[in-house]
């Protein structure tokens, strides 16, 4: 009973794990704008910084800020007024030259105090120069280090300017396509054990009574469920785009090859419905299915690999590298994909079971 | 917006009555999904003019229609396996 | 041994029956041709983008419709026979071989109408007629397959059309890539030419071994 029935109880219980541990941990805090973005060198320019979940209130006493252009070029700030709890104006005296031969350079902004922890804006604040003069700029940016970073106390996702709250769609919206090619993998496992079952039949017996067609059928369940979590993804990953990369649709390699992946898994069905007679019905999907996976592996592995993408894991890089996947992350987004995997399963199964149910009704004399 | 629904709905409810064909009731179900999907969508696009509803509140709402989206989706998968299972019900009553 | 020997007879086979009913090819071309003529008169000037995306719609129709025929023109009796005087491998293999000779001799027809009518903008002939050859063996290979599937069907030719555009879509987004690389003037453009060229190597070896090990399913009856 429990071996029977316990995965799906398992499944159930990772997902509410996924929801409770998802929604519920706050992000980090973060800069999510500042204005001015460009300005002149050589003023003094006070910059109004919204920071986001932080309290700034509170940490006001040990606040510090700069603006950064690499690791031996900072600006400390000169003055930092708290206007509340999510705004500072930050006064910084940029100098009249840059340590840098190009006209326009940018910074990224560090702000710094006990309660908030160190949070930063990268590419924040773009200067230009009207000329370039690298000895003047020397005397001007005197060596500094930034030291005595804070880390905010307690669990947290780590805060992206664009994503937002929406990182936490990393756990709603990737693991459903892990759990696509999971139970398509599991269709090619169903399809190929038909096909190996029915060639061993042909070689040791002929004339037995008519061979199960249940593998054919779990296959289906399979890619019918697999077929829902693409569908799935594809719109939950276009909400997402929407609000991120600012179009439903923006032709990214990705968003095309699995458009084209379900296409080829809905030509499946409509081959289904092609062939009358359930066996030789069940053979040629099983074969179809086993071609059209084969054809599909330089669609979702090969081909996003060496394209550019705006999804991580593209253009060469390795997928989910640690930029993009802290460990707290980590410890909901892998039970994810466990979870959408077993609630997969668990569809596929209940459909093989009516599809069952079917042939055993038709096979009674219906 | 959703009185529309609502009067669709309606007249879907009235449609099933007339007949009881297996392709029309799955041409009632593409109507209702197609009525869910389009009532959504124009929430969306109502909700994304004037104060931008979804990047609010640091984009959380994207993650809620993810959600919802998904919950949707599921329950579209259920209603189908119910429609199956009916119709085999109603089958085997019949040969009985 | 055995086997290349049956599908020489075989690749024979195919290339009399070609001959015996001209006007299947015949139809292949008139539909070359008159695809290129349209795309003539309502382009002035056709841009390098164009002529790639247009290029590519045309052989994929054409090629569609020219394989299609391959497992359908022969009632089902006739190929049963075939079977008990021959591999089946053969028979698949024969069935490839004929198709890829039969889409690169029509995408290099329709390469040549094309470039009289819409310009010529290749720079690297080398890697696009590498790209040609062995795009004409992947939508050879699959196209020749996926006959063999919908062969048994009621409703073949709809069928043939709705499984194997999908499955072309990968190759032919390779090739339009390629194609559009060698656009460019031979500038240090190797690399990425190259890697594209072994990935449609793959996609194709990829194709022909599943296809290969499938077939023996499909054709028993």
């Amino acid at each position: 009973m429990i071996l029977k029935h316990g995965w799906k109880a398992l499944g159930a219980a990772i997902l509410i794990y996924t929801f409770v541990a998802g929604l519920l941990i706050p992000l980090k805090t973060g800069v999510q704008s500042i204005i001015p973005q460009s300005i002149q060198s050589g003023r003094n320019v006070s910059f109004r910084v919204q920071g986001y979940n932080t309290q700034y209130l509170a940490g006001a006493p040990e606040m510090r800020a700069w603006l950064k252009m690499d690791d031996d070029h900072v600006l400390a700030a000169f003055q930092i007024l708290v206007q509340n709890d999510r705004e500072l104006k930050v006064g910084f005296q940029i100098p009249f030259f840059l340590p840098t031969d190009k006209k326009v350079q940018d910074f990224t902004l560090i702000i710094d105090n006990p309660v908030d922890g160190a949070h930063i804006l990268p590419s924040a604040v773009f200067v230009t120069q009207d000329s370039i003069n690298m000895a003047l700029a020397k005397m001007y940016w005197p060596p500094e280090k930034i030291e005595g970073l804070h880390e905010k106390a307690g669990i947290s996702f780590p805060f992206r300017n664009i994503l937002a709250e929406t990182i936490r769609n990393t756990y709603y919206h990737v693991p459903l396509w892990f759990a696509m090619i999971l139970l398509f993998l599991g269709a090619v496992f169903y399809s190929g054990r038909h096909l190996f079952r029915l060639s061993y039949r042909n070689k040791i017996t002929t004339g037995e009574d008519r061979m199960t067609l249940d593998d054919d059928r779990m296959s289906l369940s399979l890619i019918r469920t697999g077929v829902l979590f693409g569908i799935l993804g594809l719109l939950t990953g276009m909400v997402w785009a929407k609000n991120t990369w600012g179009a439903y649709w923006s032709g990214d390699i990705k968003q095309n090859m699995t458009a084209i992946c379900l296409l080829i898994y809905m030509a499946y069905f409509v081959l289904r419905q092609a062939y009358e007679d359930p066996e030789q019905r069940a053979r040629i999907a099983s074969v179809y299915a086993l071609f059209a996976f084969a054809a599909m592996i330089p669609l979702l592995f090969v081909i996003p690999r060496l394209t550019d993408s705006l999804h991580p894991g593209n253009g060469g890089n390795p997928a989910m590298g640690g930029e993009d996947l802290d460990n707290t992350m980590r410890m909901v987004f892998y039970p994810a994909i466990i979870g959408w995997t077993l609630l997969g399963l668990w569809m596929s199964q209940i459909s093989f079971r009516i599809e069952r149910l079917k042939e055993r009704w038709l096979e009674s004399g219906g | 917006m959703i009185f529309c629904t609502l009067k669709n709905l309606d007249e879907l409810k009235n449609r099933a009555t007339f007949g009881r064909q297996p392709k029309l009731m799955s041409k009632r179900f593409f109507l209702l999904a197609f009525f869910t999907t389009a009532t959504f969508f124009r929430g969306m696009a109502q909700a994304s003019q004037g104060d931008d509803f979804m990047r609010s509140m640091g984009k959380m709402y994207v993650v809620v229609a993810a959600i919802a989206i998904v919950f949707v989706g599921i329950v579209a998968f259920l209603i189908y396996l119910d429609r199956k299972l009916t119709k085999l019900e109603n089958q085997t009553k019949h040969n009985d | 041994m055995q086997l290349i020997r049956e599908i020489g007879f075989l690749f024979q086979k195919e290339l009399t029956l070609e001959m015996r009913q001209k006007y299947a090819l015949g139809g292949i071309l008139l539909y070359v041709l008159s695809t290129v003529y349209v795309v003539y008169i309502s382009f002035v000037r056709v841009e390098p983008d164009h002529w790639n995306t247009l290029y590519w719609i045309i052989i994929l129709f054409a090629s569609v419709n020219a394989v299609a025929r391959s497992f359908l023109q022969e009632h089902s009796g006739r190929q049963l026979y075939y079977y008990t005087l021959a591999n089946p491998l053969a028979v698949l293999l024969a069935k490839i071989l004929y198709n890829f000779l039969l889409l690169l001799f029509l995408s290099l027809l329709t390469l040549g109408a094309y470039s009289v009518v819409a310009g010529y903008p290749i720079q690297q002939p080398g890697p696009f007629l590498w790209a040609l050859v062995l795009g004409s063996l992947g939508f050879s290979i699959a196209l020749t397959f996926v006959s063999a599937i919908a062969s048994r069907a009621t409703n073949t030719s709809t069928l043939m059309a709705i499984l194997s555009l999908p499955l072309l879509i990968p190759i032919l987004a390779t090739l339009i890539r390629l194609a559009k690389a060698s656009f460019i003037p031979k500038a240090g453009m190797e690399v990425p030419i190259k890697s594209d060229l072994y990935i449609l190597a793959g996609i194709d070896l990829l194709l022909l071994g599943a296809a290969m090990m499938l077939f023996s399913f499909l054709w028993r009856d």
